[in-house]
């Protein structure tokens, strides 16, 4: 019965999904039944609602323009993060004045309200620079937090190795650091590109950017345009999910060539 | 000729070196042979300048002279058999990787990941990647530790023929009768028991 491994690959990956949109489709009846047919649009409308309200918005020219213009400030916010977490993990790694100066500056970054920022990031920057700026502020605490592990953690035989084989600060950076922080890189960016999304798309909310999806969730609540709402945050799952998964292809592919 | 003076160190309040002076040749192979646990490996990490003893001094060779062997392999899961040997070696020496994976007997496992290697197939890289490396002296613990003793004669004859100075710390029987002189070690603290008719002559000897 050849047909049933394929059929069941493709019923195990369809499974939670149609799981989920069946409890969403069950809850939104009862929300219709509880409010005795005066429409549920406003507190949770359907699945095929919100559907119907995301190919409507895609067929509007807005709508790419918003998801290009946040897409490209949510990432321009990471690599910023991303850069700079590193740079200051290398620099808390080896320099103990650093370390004292700077760790507890970034643990505050890091504990500090998302909200907080974004207002203060308001009023000192233009708002069309906010998103980015809030998503580099909440990605380079995690990417720090795991390259500083992932540094502390390096295999001292091998760094051992490294001086009695005389190798320059350079080999053994290529060699043995950059390849053994690898897999704390990877935790790092891909748990930091959801954080980036989801301070990206709050900042965009608050400071209401010309182009941006965040704006277009702000108008939806405004209006009362509340599948809207729905269809403009499933964009941005849908977008977060999907670069989450292509940097994990990037950056895993390597890999499968040495681990056995 | 290589000579350790006064040698002392402890790990915590365990001496491991104590006042130990040696003079070992400066050219072929040296064996070193003693009980587990009584200070060999320490001896050679010393003159490796891996570790620094609290009193004492190493003259004749400077760490960067030397080419250790680890007794663990600290092969790079990363780099492939032929990437392990260029590693080491000078840019414009790549093409001597041949020669060191025959000295080695690796040949056709240029692209290998360590982790598809036997355990003696990785000793085997790490012994050559050691060699490749070079300086004055090698200094080798357990260089055949796993690999079955005809290819470890054959090795050791290829050994010999490069001509650079070893001093080898070995176990196996076939190694040590290979070697052109043998000292015997007791310990900890290390003591010279037997240093060989060859090794010149040795100071302030144990008191004890």
């Amino acid at each position: 019965m050849a047909w049933r491994k394929p059929l069941g690959r493709i019923l195990s990956v369809l499974l939670p999904p149609a799981f989920w949109l069946g409890v969403w489709q069950l809850g939104a009846c009862l929300v219709e039944l509880s409010v005795r047919g005066r429409g549920n649009e406003l507190l949770l409308p359907y699945p095929s609602t919100v559907w119907n309200a995301l190919l409507r918005l895609a067929g509007e020219g807005p709508f790419w323009g918003a998801v290009l213009a946040s897409l490209g400030r949510i990432l321009a916010g990471m690599a910023a993060g991303t850069l700079a977490g590193g740079a200051l993990a290398a620099l808390t790694a080896f320099s103990r004045l650093w370390d004292r100066l700077l760790s507890p500056a970034i643990r505050v970054i890091r504990a500090t309200p998302v909200a907080s920022f974004i207002l203060l990031v308001l009023l000192w920057t233009d708002r069309n620079a906010v998103p980015a700026i809030i998503s580099g502020l909440m990605v380079l605490p995690v990417v720090w937090a795991n390259l500083s592990r992932g540094i502390r953690e390096t295999d001292g035989r091998l760094l051992e190795l490294a001086r009695a084989y005389r190798f320059s600060p350079w080999k053994t950076l290529r060699l043995i650091y950059l390849p053994s922080l690898r897999p704390y890189f990877l935790s790092a960016v891909t748990t930091a590109m959801g954080l980036a999304w989801k301070s990206g798309a709050a900042a965009e909310v608050l400071c209401l950017p010309r182009s941006a999806i965040g704006t277009q969730i702000y108008n939806s609540k405004l209006y009362l345009e509340i599948p809207d709402l729905f269809a403009w945050t499933a964009a941005v799952v849908v977008l977060s999910l999907l670069l989450e998964r292509v940097l994990r292809q990037l950056l895993s592919s390597g890999d499968r060539r040495w681990t056995p | 000729m290589i000579r350790l003076e006064h040698l002392t160190l402890s790990y915590g309040s365990k001496p491991v070196l104590k006042d130990l002076s040696l003079t070992l040749p400066g050219s072929g192979i040296t064996a070193i042979r003693g009980p587990s646990g009584c200070g060999k490996t320490t001896l050679l990490r010393v003159i490796a300048g891996l570790e620094a003893p609290q009193s004492g001094r190493v003259t004749g060779i400077s760490p960067g002279e030397t080419a250790f062997l680890f007794q663990d392999n600290r092969l790079l899961p990363w780099r492939t058999v032929e990437q392990h040997l260029t590693d080491v070696l000078p840019r414009g020496r790549h093409g001597e990787v041949p020669r060191w994976l025959e000295l080695a007997e690796l040949t056709g496992e240029e692209h290998t990941f360590p982790a598809a290697l036997s355990g003696g197939m990785g000793r085997r890289l790490a012994l050559a990647r050691c060699l490749a490396l070079g300086g004055r002296l090698y200094l080798l613990d357990e260089p055949f530790a796993g690999v079955d003793p005809d290819r470890a004669g054959r090795i050791l004859d290829r050994l010999k023929a490069l001509g650079t100075p070893a001093l080898l710390v070995s176990h196996e029987e076939s190694v040590l009768s290979g070697a052109d002189r043998m000292i015997d070690l007791g310990g900890p603290p290390l003591t010279v028991l037997s240093a060989g008719p060859d090794t010149g002559p040795l100071f302030p000897r144990e008191k004890k």
